[in-house]
C-alpha cells in the first residue's frame, strides 16, 4: 500500500558460463571426531571453486548439495560433457550467483561418494571399502569437515552459504556452529526437523536396498552390490521431489512406443497375455522413473546413501538445542529462506517456522515463496524471480 | 503521481517522529519497503514488513528490509506479547478481511500501534458519492470500479467509535486536510483528508 509506483527495473548483466572446471581434493590428515564419538584418522573431501578469491579473502559463497548432489555444481570437466554441474542455471558469470564478484565453494558431503570420504572409501586397516565400519555422519558432521576445507583454504570469512534441501539443513548448522563466519544464510526448500512422513520414505529407500541380497550387510564390492535395491530406492524418492500436477503435466497417462519387460533377464511378465494385457513397462512415468533408477545405481553408492538419509532422519535442530529459538540463539548471520508452494517433502510450513523462529529470537530473517508446480525439486528451477531474489539479498545495501 | 509521492512523503515524516529511534517495528502490509527504509535510515529502527506478495518481499529484499511474505494475522500470532514496540498499519486497513482482529492482535504483538488511513468521511469523496453517485475517485482511490479490488473504505468516525468500543486508549491522533500537509482542526471527519493514529491498550 506504501509504494504504488514500481521500482527501477532490474537489468541483470548477460549471463555468461562458468566454463571448464576442475575438481580438487582436500586431505584432512588428522583425526577427525564424529559427533557419534568415533573417529577416523583422517578424511578427503572433493571440491570445486569458481571465480575469484579476494585479497581480503572473505567473498566466498558455499554451495551446500542435497542427498544425491556432489560438488560438481557449475561448468564442464570436458567439452564433451552432456550436461553442466547440477546448479549451472544458477552460478556463473552474471548469474545468480555472480563469479565475477564470489568465490563459489562446494564441497561433496563427508559421507557421500564422489570423491569424499564415505563408506564407499578404502578402509586402510583392510584395503578393503569400508562399508559398515565407517563413522555415522550428521549434518553437523558435514559442516565441520566443511569448515575445515574452509580454513585450509584461508578463508576469513564466508560471503554466504546456500542450499536447498539437505543443502539448507547444512546452511542452518552453518548458520549456528560457526556465526561470526558467515554473513548471510539461505535455505531453500528445507526444515529444521526432519518429520516423520520424511523420515517414513527415507525408511523405505533403506530397506529396498537393506533387502537386496546384494548389499550383504554392507560388505560388496566397488561397482557391486544392492543395485535393484538402490534404483527401487531413487525411484521411490524421485517421486517425492515431484507433484501430482508436474508429473501429470509431463507424462499424463501418454504410453511407451515399445513395450520394456518389467524385469530384466526374465521373459516377459504374463508372456501368454496380449501385449497390452502384461506387467511390462507401458506408461512414460513408469519408463521415466526406471531411467531414473539406472542412472542413479552407476553414479551412486547404496551405503552412501544409508548414511546420507540416516543423517537427514537425525536433523532436528529443536531437538538438539530444547527449542528453535535456542538452537538459532547464537546466529549472527542475516537469513533468506525461500520455499515453493507445490513442495510436500518440505513444505512451506516448515520452511516458515524457520524464519518465524530466528525472528522470535531477534534475527534479521526474510521469508518468501515462490509459486510453482514443480514439486521439491522447484528449487532447481529456472525462475528469474528467484534468480533476481537471491541476487539481490547477496547484494542487499544494508550489512545484515 | 508525483503528488501521490509527496502525499507519501507526510505520511512517512509523521509516523518517522512517532517512531523511537533503535525500537523493533513491525509493518502490516509493507509493500516494496519503503516506510521501513526510511525508519531504518533515519531512526535506526530494527525493521520488519509482513506482505502477501512475493514481489512486494523482493523489493524489500533488494532495499536492504527484512520481510516476510504470507497473512499478517497468522505472523503476529506467532509472537508473544508485546514483542514489537510498535506495529504500523499504514494504508492497509480498508484492505483487510477483518480489521477488528488485525487491530487487536497487533495491541496484543506490540507495544504500540500505528494506525493510517484516507478518510472515506472526506468531503470531496462525499460529493463523489452524492452528487455523481458513483465509487469516489480522486488521488487516492484512483481506480474505476471495474478495475478495484473489493475494499473497505474506513472514515474518522468509524475509526474512533471502534476505538472507543473495544477500549483502545488513543494516545496520538494526526488529521490532516485533503493536501495531506495541514493539520485539519475543523470537523476532521468532513474536512480531513487523512488519518494517523497512535494507540494502546
Amino acid at each position: 500500500m506504501n509504494d504504488a509506483e514500481e521500482d527501477i527495473p532490474i537489468v541483470p548483466p548477460e549471463p555468461g558460463e562458468v566454463g571448464l572446471v576442475e575438481p580438487h581434493d582436500f586431505v584432512h590428515a588428522q583425526p577427525f571426531t564424529f559427533e557419534s564419538g568415533q573417529v577416523l584418522p583422517g578424511f578427503t573431501l572433493r571440491y570445486e571453486t569458481y571465480g575469484r578469491l579476494n585479497a581480503a579473502r572473505d567473498n566466498t559463497v558455499v554451495i551446500c548439495h542435497a542427498l544425491s548432489g556432489d560438488h560438481h555444481c557449475a561448468g564442464i570437466h570436458a567439452l564433451t560433457d552432456a550436461k553442466p554441474g547440477w546448479w549451472n542455471n544458477f552460478i556463473g558469470p552474471g548469474k545468480a550467483i555472480d563469479t565475477n564478484q564470489f568465490f563459489v565453494l562446494c564441497a561433496n558431503v563427508l559421507g557421500g561418494c564422489q570423491g569424499s570420504s564415505g563408506p564407499s572409501s578404502t578402509d586402510p586397516r583392510t584395503g578393503r571399502p569400508f562399508g559398515l565400519a565407517f563413522p555415522f555422519v550428521t549434518i553437523r558432521d558435514m559442516v565441520h569437515a566443511q569448515k575445515l576445507l574452509c580454513d585450509h583454504l584461508g578463508l576469513a570469512s564466508l560471503a554466504a552459504v546456500i542450499g536447498g534441501s539437505m543443502g539448507g539443513m547444512l546452511v542452518l548448522q552453518w548458520g549456528i556452529e560457526y556465526p561470526a563466519f558467515v554473513r548471510r544464510l539461505i535455505p531453500l526448500a528445507t526444515t529444521a526437523r526432519e518429520s516423520a512422513q520424511a523420515i517414513a520414505f527415507n525408511e523405505v529407500g533403506r530397506q529396498a536396498i537393506m533387502q537386496d541380497p546384494e548389499w550383504n550387510h554392507g560388505d560388496y564390492p566397488k561397482g557391486g552390490g544392492p543395485r535393484v535395491g538402490l534404483a527401487v530406492a531413487r525411484m521411490m524418492a524421485h517421486i517425492t521431489y515431484l507433484s501430482d500436477e508436474s508429473m501429470d503435466q509431463k507424462f499424463g497417462r501418454r504410453r511407451t512406443k515399445r513395450l520394456t519387460p518389467a524385469t530384466s533377464g526374465l521373459p516377459p511378465a504374463g508372456a501368454n497375455a496380449p501385449a497390452a494385457y502384461t506387467f511390462d513397462v507401458q506408461f512414460e512415468v513408469e519408463s521415466y522413473l526406471r531411467h531414473q533408477g539406472e542412472s542413479f545405481i552407476n553414479r551412486f553408492d547404496a551405503n552412501s546413501y544409508l548414511y546420507i538419509t540416516r543423517a537427514l532422519d537425525h536433523f532436528d535442530l529443536t531437538a538438539a538445542h530444547g527449542s528453535l529459538e535456542q538452537a538459532f540463539a547464537a546466529v549472527e548471520a542475516g537469513t533468506l529462506s525461500v520455499a515453493f508452494t507445490s513442495d510436500w517433502l518440505f513444505p512451506s510450513a516448515q520452511n516458515r517456522e524457520i524464519v518465524l523462529a530466528l525472528l522470535r529470537a531477534g534475527k534479521r530473517a526474510s521469508y518468501a515463496e515462490l509459486a510453482t508446480n514443480l514439486g521439491h525439486d522447484s528449487f532447481l528451477l529456472e525462475s528469474e524471480d528467484l534468480y533476481t531474489l537471491v541476487r539481490s539479498f547477496l547484494g542487499s545495501p544494508r550489512s545484515p | 503521481m508525483n503528488k501521490l509521492v509527496e502525499k507519501r512523503t507526510v505520511d512517512m515524516q509523521i509516523i518517522g517522529d512517532w517512531v523511537e529511534p533503535g525500537s523493533r517495528v513491525l509493518d502490516l502490509g509493507c509493500g516494496r519497503g519503503v516506510l521501513l527504509d526510511y525508519l531504518q535510515q533515519t531512526k535506526q529502527v530494527r525493521g520488519l514488513g509482513v506482505d502477501l506478495d512475493f514481489h512486494k518481499i523482493l523489493g524489500c529484499v533488494r532495499r536492504g528490509v527484512t520481510a516476510y511474505q504470507g497473512d499478517m494475522e497468522a505472523f503476529m500470532r506467532a509472537f508473544p506479547d508485546r514483542f514489537f514496540d510498535r506495529v504500523i498499519c499504514s494504508r492497509t486497513v480498508q484492505e483487510l478481511a477483518d480489521p477488528a482482529a488485525v487491530i487487536l492482535e497487533a495491541l496484543r504483538a506490540g507495544r504500540a500501534v500505528t494506525v493510517g488511513f484516507v478518510n472515506h468521511g472526506y468531503w470531496k469523496n462525499r460529493v463523489d458519492a452524492f452528487f455523481h453517485g458513483r465509487k469516489p475517485r480522486n488521488p487516492v482511490y484512483t481506480t474505476e470500479w471495474f478495475e478495484s479490488r473489493p475494499a473497505n473504505p474506513v472514515s474518522i468516525a468509524d475509526f474512533e467509535r471502534f476505538c472507543a468500543a473495544k477500549g483502545i486508549t488513543i494516545t496520538r491522533r494526526a488529521l490532516l486536510r485533503g493536501d495531506w500537509h495541514t493539520p485539519c482542526g475543523f470537523r476532521p471527519n468532513l474536512f480531513a483528508g487523512y488519518a494517523l493514529y497512535d494507540l494502546t491498550r
